[in-house]
C-alpha cells in the first residue's frame, strides 16, 4: 500500500453561512485517478480550490504529501499540483508559448525571467501534448479543444505529479472530448501522474477503469460524498435511482481481451 | 515596406531592441537642438563636443548654461515621466486585466491635482507643490487600496471600483479648490499645473522626482514576467505558485511611485498610460517581458517629441496635456491601419 499523495480528513467549508460541503473523507494515491461526480452546484469546484489550498477549509484539514496545506506556500504547492480551472477567461492575447511558460513560475524567483531550461520544458510539453504547431499563435484564437490543450500544457509544464482538473471536456466536441481523455490516460500511464478530476460523465470513470487504470470515482450531493469506490461498485442501477433519481441501465460488451468493458446508459429521471 | 509593419517588428528582437535603445537617445540628441532661444546647430554640436574634450571653448557660458541646465535637464524630465506614465499603464492594464485602464485609475492623477492646487493656494513654491502633489497621489491610491479591502470576493473589481470612487472625490476637492482659489493669482496657476508641462525642470527638480520614477521603473522592469502570470487572474496566478497579494501590492507600488513622480513634476499629462501601452501591444504584442520596457521607451519617445512641437508650435508653450491627444490620437489611428489591429 502506498501513502497518499494528497488526503482530506473531515473537510468542511462554508461561504459565509451557506455551507458547501462538510465532512468530506478522500484520498488519492500516487498513479490513480480519482473522479469527482456530482450535480451542478453541489461544491466540486470549491473542493478542489481547497484542495489546491485557494480556498481555506473551516474544519478539518488536507494533507499533501502528510504536510497541512495550510502550512505549505503557494509556490510549494504549485510544484506539486497543478491546476487545469474549468473556466479562464481570456484577456490578452499572448502567444501559446508565453501561456504554457507561465507553468514554469513556481520555479523563478519573484525579479526573474525565466531561463533557457524553462524555454526548454515548454517545447517538451508542447510536443508531448501535440499542440507544438500552435506554439506561436495568440491563443485567444484558438477552438476550445485547442485551448483546453494549451491549458493542459501550462499545467504539464509545472512539472508536478498531480494535475487537479475541472471538467476538461466540457464544451468540447465528440473526438475532442476522447482526445482530452487519452492525454489523460496517457499521462497517468506513462508520465506516473495522479490526477483528481471533477465531472458530469459518469461513463469517464468507466472509461479509465476500462483503460486499466486505478480508478476511483466519489459521488457528490447534498453536500456531502454519498459514496466513494471504483466505478463499477459505484455506479450501479440502484445506487443511480437511490442517490440521483435516474432510472438507469449498466452494460457491458466483451471484447474478450481484458475484463467486460463497462458503460452506463441513463434512461429517465424518475417522478414521484 | 513590403512585410507589414508588424512583422517587420516582430521578426527581428535583436533589431528591436537596438531600436528601441537608440531611438530614445537619437530623441534626446535631436531635442537638444530645439528651443526658443536662437542657437546654430553647429554652436550647439560645439558645445556638445566641448563635454567630451579638454579643449576650452570660448564660447559664452549662456550657451552651456542653455544646453546644459534648460534643455538637458528639460528633455531627460519628458523621457522620465513618459516613460513612468507608459510603464505604469501597461503594468495597470496586465494587472487588473483590463485594456481601457491607464496609469491614472487608482486616483493617482487627481490624488496629486488636489495636492498640487492645496499647494498653489496654500504656499506657492515649487518645492512644496512636487511635495504636496506627490503625497496626494500616494494618499489617493492607498484609499482606493482599502476601499478595495472592505469586501474581499472580488479584489480586482473592488480596487478599481476603489480608484474610480477616489478619483472622483478628489477630482470634486480640486473644483472646490478652484471654486475657493483667488480668481487673478491662484487660479490660473491651478488650471496651467493641471494641464500638465515640463516648464519647470532644472536639474534640481529632476533630482527629486526622479528618485520615484527610477525606483518604480525599475521595480517594474524586474517584475515583468511575474506581471503576464498576475494577468491570468487571482486564482490560476496563485494556482501557478505566487503570493498574489505581495506580486499585486509590489506592483501597485512601483507603478504608484513612478505615476506620482511624474505628474508631481509634470501636472496631469492624460493618453500616455493609456494609449502608448496599446501602441506597444500592436508593435511587439502582449508579452510583458518586452511591453514593458518597449513602454517605457515609447513613452519616454512620445512625450519628448510632444514636448518639443508645443514649444516649437506657438510663441508660448502649449501644455501637453492638450498636445499628448491630438497628436498622439491621429499617430495611433494611424498604426491600427498599418498593423491591421495587431493582435486584437
Amino acid at each position: 500500500m502506498s501513502l497518499p499523495l494528497i488526503e482530506v480528513k473531515q473537510g468542511s467549508f462554508s461561504y459565509h453561512r451557506t455551507v458547501v460541503f462538510e465532512k468530506i473523507n478522500l484520498s488519492l494515491k500516487k498513479n490513480e485517478i480519482l473522479c469527482l461526480f456530482g450535480p451542478n452546484g453541489c461544491g466540486k469546484t470549491t473542493l478542489l480550490e481547497n484542495i489546491l489550498g485557494l480556498l481555506k477549509l473551516q474544519k478539518g484539514s488536507i494533507f499533501l504529501d502528510k504536510k497541512d496545506i495550510k502550512t505549505l506556500k503557494e509556490n510549494e504547492i504549485a510544484k506539486k499540483i497543478a491546476y487545469l480551472p474549468q473556466i479562464h477567461n481570456k484577456t490578452f492575447p499572448y502567444k501559446v508559448k508565453e501561456i504554457v511558460l507561465m507553468g514554469r513560475a513556481p520555479y523563478t524567483s519573484i525579479f526573474s525571467a525565466p531561463s533557457k531550461r524553462d524555454h526548454q520544458k515548454v517545447d517538451e510539453v508542447l510536443k508531448l501534448v501535440g499542440i507544438n504547431h500552435l506554439k506561436n499563435r495568440p491563443y485567444i484564437n484558438l477552438s476550445g479543444g485547442e485551448s483546453r490543450l494549451v491549458m493542459l500544457a501550462r499545467a504539464l509544464a509545472q512539472n508536478s505529479e498531480i494535475i487537479i482538473m475541472d471538467e476538461p471536456t466540457s464544451h468540447l466536441d465528440f473526438r475532442n472530448e476522447l482526445e482530452v481523455l487519452e492525454i489523460i490516460t496517457a499521462l497517468i500511464q506513462q508520465k506516473k501522474i495522479s490526477v483528481i478530476m471533477a465531472t458530469h460523465f459518469p461513463n469517464q470513470a468507466f472509461y479509465f477503469k476500462n483503460k486499466g487504470i486505478k480508478t476511483t470515482l466519489a459521488l457528490m450531493n447534498d453536500k456531502i460524498i454519498k459514496l466513494a469506490g471504483p466505478p463499477e461498485e459505484v455506479l450501479t442501477e440502484k445506487n443511480m435511482k437511490s442517490i440521483f433519481n435516474i432510472k438507469s441501465k449498466i452494460l457491458s460488451y466483451d471484447d474478450l481481451k481484458r475484463e467486460k468493458l463497462k458503460y452506463l446508459i441513463p434512461l429517465e429521471i424518475i417522478k414521484k | 515596406m513590403k512585410k507589414s509593419l508588424k512583422n517587420y517588428f516582430r521578426g527581428n528582437k535583436k533589431t528591436l531592441f537596438i531600436f528601441f535603445v537608440a531611438f530614445p537617445l537619437l530623441c534626446i540628441f535631436f531635442s537638444l537642438f530645439i528651443g526658443r532661444y536662437p542657437l546654430s546647430a553647429s554652436t550647439i554640436l560645439k558645445i556638445i563636443g566641448s563635454k567630451f574634450t579638454t579643449e576650452p571653448e570660448n564660447l559664452p557660458p549662456i550657451y552651456q548654461t542653455i544646453i546644459w541646465n534648460v534643455r538637458l535637464p528639460r528633455i531627460i524630465l519628458g523621457l522620465l515621466v513618459g516613460g513612468s506614465l507608459a510603464i505604469s499603464g501597461t503594468a495597470f492594464q496586465s494587472l487588473f486585466r483590463n485594456p481601457l485602464i491607464s496609469s491614472g485609475i487608482l486616483g493617482v492623477s487627481s490624488g496629486a491635482g488636489f495636492g498640487a492646487s492645496l499647494a498653489i493656494i496654500l504656499f506657492n513654491s515649487p518645492l512644496m507643490i512636487y511635495l504636496l502633489a506627490f503625497a496626494g497621489g500616494i494618499t489617493a491610491v492607498l484609499l482606493s487600496y482599502l476601499i478595495g479591502r472592505i469586501y474581499n470576493t472580488n479584489p480586482t473589481i473592488m480596487l478599481i471600483l476603489g480608484g474610480v470612487i477616489v478619483s472622483s472625490v478628489f477630482s470634486s476637492l480640486i473644483s472646490f479648490l478652484k471654486y475657493m482659489a483667488d480668481p487673478y493669482e491662484d487660479l490660473p496657476s491651478i488650471v496651467f499645473w493641471l494641464m500638465g508641462s515640463l516648464a519647470t525642470a532644472r536639474f534640481k527638480d529632476i533630482m527629486i522626482a526622479a528618485i520615484p520614477m527610477l525606483v518604480g521603473i525599475t521595480g517594474l522592469i524586474l517584475i515583468r514576467w511575474r506581471i503576464n502570470v498576475l494577468s491570468m487572474g487571482d486564482k490560476e496566478a496563485r494556482s501557478l505558485g505566487l503570493n498574489t497579494s505581495l506580486n499585486k501590492a509590489i506592483v501597485i507600488f512601483c507603478s504608484t511611485l513612478a505615476t506620482a513622480g511624474a505628474v508631481c513634476v509634470s501636472g496631469i499629462i492624460g493618453w500616455v498610460g493609456l494609449v502608448i501601452p496599446h501602441i506597444g501591444r500592436l508593435l511587439i504584442g502582449n508579452d510583458n517581458r518586452l511591453l514593458i520596457p518597449i513602454s517605457l521607451s515609447l513613452g519616454g519617445c512620445f512625450l519628448i517629441i510632444v514636448d518639443n512641437i508645443g514649444r516649437i508650435l506657438t510663441g508660448g508653450e502649449i501644455p501637453l496635456g492638450i498636445l499628448t491627444a491630438l497628436i498622439g490620437g491621429p499617430f495611433f489611428v494611424y498604426l491600427l491601419k498599418k498593423t491591421k489591429g495587431g493582435a486584437w
